[in-house]
């Protein structure tokens, strides 16, 4: 079991969330960075799950943690992982490495007082957390008030329960996930982007704006949308009928999906990528879709921090993805230091 | 516009869009219906779910079994498919609202705005009896469900249905939860507290999303609204507003959902009956 000393701004837990609900506006929620949980995972022995999203295994649940402070105490000895986010942390005050497991005692406590790189550092232990599923899922979805414990984030004096490890916890010592197979987290951050599913609204310029400037992400950033700040993108003219239908801002469209990633752009200012708790539909003009490799990269950004879009063909954003899909293996492991 | 044959658009590497036109159009949420219904009914592998809206079907799928290439070929082949659907399976929920109600009131005062079935009934040339006549005289088609769980957009099936509304110049901070509301001629609901811009019409007491699946409406979902579905919209008081929620809150309310069936041409027959009466 795991106390918790601080929950600090945000800690919630979450698995790969609850796909197949998007009809009825209910988000998938799950780990932002889906693939630094699935790593955490695979790391300690867990499941890590199909892919996010489109995979129907939400894998086991670990901890999403938001930026500093947060502090739990091991009650018993546990091996975990650490990945995503370096919010440089801490066991009893010596750096904890992350990207391997490490094996905690009873009485030990794990700190995460401040974000070197990153925002969200994902915690897996040995036995998944366990907490009851909400429609097949233990994810936290702050917005709803579901999933999770009790559907909100972690405060001091919550125990958090661990389901019992697959294996010996002496035989998950060593494994480490090699830095090759990390994703590439770095200022300035770079998404890459397919185009559309309404970039023929906004004019040629603002698209080509759009993929050169460099834009600054918003403190207004959660995990139902990131926002970025930059230069105001404007629209092609508009039947009028639209503008009946629609709404009267250039933006308007009538309602349609709105798809994780999905980037809206309301009234041309502030750029919204939509993330894990996202909107299942909206009325504003999508200029592109952040691809499914990239998702994770939204979540990790500083308010501040420069961010870059970079277009990218369907077929070459499939590529990557299954590419990055691949690595969840055995076979990435490596062992010992 | 309807376009002749849907337009695919890509969303990135994990969903497609098949979008039939850009309006608010029945005919243009009887095509994306057409082609959900003929989508699970024969499933094209690799497509994980799929999310109706007005005017497009939102398609995700695994790229490991099917590129988004491969799935457009196959969309292709179902486009006439979709086009075909003229009835459709369509189940009458009645839903009682309290129009008029002293929450919404109270909403619209503290974001400054006037009591909005007044400014309905004034900027529409009629009194709020005359709204609540009109609103409640029509039958409603969920066209889309989504944006929040619960939440869903529904066009008038009544072609005379004439009240407009715009939306919130600045919109409010908060809504009370099962509010109804309308924008242009659309209605929709806040099933939860939320901020929003719709003009506030009244509130009803049973719930249309329930995350704790208490009563047997909600067995299989924790969200009773589903695209093509009509309303009722029965109007109420104080005293049966509150009768009714009590039964809702001890799970002994019983949901009046009646199955039936909606033809397209029907409804299509008295839109242009209509139109010629106006020209």
């Amino acid at each position: 079991m795991f106390e918790v000393i601080d929950g600090g701004p945000q800690t919630t837990v979450q698995d790969l969330g609850r796909p197949g609900y998007l009809h009825t506006g209910m988000p998938p929620s799950g780990a932002f960075d889906s693939f630094s949980l699935r790593v955490a995972n695979l790391l300690v022995g867990n499941n890590p799950g199909g892919r996010y999203l489109v995979g129907r295994d939400p894998g086991d649940a670990g901890l999403e943690i938001l930026l500093l402070r947060c502090k739990l105490r091991a009650t018993a000895d546990h091996v975990i992982a650490v990945t995503g986010g370096d919010l440089s942390p801490t066991l009893d005050g010596d750096p904890l490495p992350m990207w391997q497991t490490v094996r905690v005692r009873a009485g030990s406590v794990i700190a995460f007082p401040k974000p070197r790189l990153g925002v969200r550092a994902y915690l897996a232990v040995a036995g998944g957390i366990d907490v009851p599923t909400f429609l097949g899922s233990r994810a936290t979805n702050l917005r709803a008030a579901v999933g999770g414990i009790e559907g909100r984030g972690l405060k001091a004096g919550d125990q958090i329960r661990i389901g019992e490890p697959a294996c010996l916890l002496s035989q998950l010592e060593g494994r480490a996930w090699p830095e090759a197979a990390r994703p590439a987290f770095g200022v300035p951050w770079t998404l890459r982007v397919v185009l559309g599913p309404q970039d023929h609204l906004f004019t040629p310029e603002s698209v080509e704006t759009f993929l050169t400037v460099d834009w600054k992400l918003s403190p207004i950033s959660d995990r139902m949308g990131c926002r970025y700040i930059g230069p105001k993108l404007e629209f092609l003219p508009r039947p009028d009928y639209l503008v009946e239908q629609a709404g009267s801002d250039p933006s308007n469209i009538v309602d349609d999906g709105t798809p994780l990633g999905g980037i809206q752009v309301p009234s041309g200012l502030e750029p919204i990528v939509m993330g894990a708790d996202m909107p299942s539909f909206g009325g504003y003009a999508k200029i592109a879709t952040v691809i499914s490799s990239d998702i994770g990269i939204v979540g990790q950004g500083m308010p501040g921090e420069v961010v870059r879009f970079r277009a990218v063909e369907v077929a070459e954003a499939e590529e990557i993805g299954l590419a990055q899909d691949g690595l969840i293996a055995e076979s990435t492991v490596v062992f010992g230091r | 516009m309807i376009y002749d044959r849907p337009i695919y658009r890509p969303l990135g590497d994990m969903f497609v869009d098949v979008e039939f036109g850009d309006e608010l159009h029945l005919a243009l949420n009887f095509r994306v219906l057409g082609l959900n219904l003929s989508l699970a009914e024969r499933p094209v592998p690799g497509v994980t779910e799929t999310v109706p809206s007005n005017r497009a079907l939102m398609i995700a799928y695994d790229s490991s079994i099917v590129r988004q290439a491969a799935l457009i070929d196959a969309l292709r082949e179902r486009e006439e498919e979709a086009t075909k659907l003229r009835r459709a399976p369509s189940r009458v929920v009645t839903i009682p609202v309290w129009y008029n109600d002293p929450w919404s009131d109270e909403c619209a005062k503290a974001h400054g705005a006037p009591n909005n079935m007044e400014y309905l009934a004034e900027i529409n040339n009629t009194t709020v009896e005359g709204v609540i006549a009109a609103h409640s005289g029509s039958e409603w088609w969920v066209t889309s469900v989504g944006f929040q769980p619960g939440t869903y957009q529904a066009l008038p099936l009544d072609s005379t249905f004439s009240i407009s509304a715009p939306k919130y110049p600045r919109p409010r901070q908060w809504t009370p939860e099962r509010i109804l509301c309308q924008a242009g001629k659309i209605t929709s609901f806040y099933p939860v507290r939320s901020p929003g811009g719709y003009q506030l019409l009244g509130r009803t007491p049973v719930d249309l999303y329930d995350p704790l699946q208490r009563n047997e409406v909600f067995r299989e979902s924790p969200v009773l609204p589903v695209t093509g579905e009509r309303h009722r919209y029965v109007p109420i008081g104080e005293a049966e507003y509150h009768e009714i929620r009590r039964q809702v809150e001890q799970s002994e309310y019983r949901y009046d959902i009646q199955e039936g069936e909606y033809s397209l041409d029907d409804y299509l027959a008295r839109l242009e009956a209509v139109q010629a009466g106006v020209a």
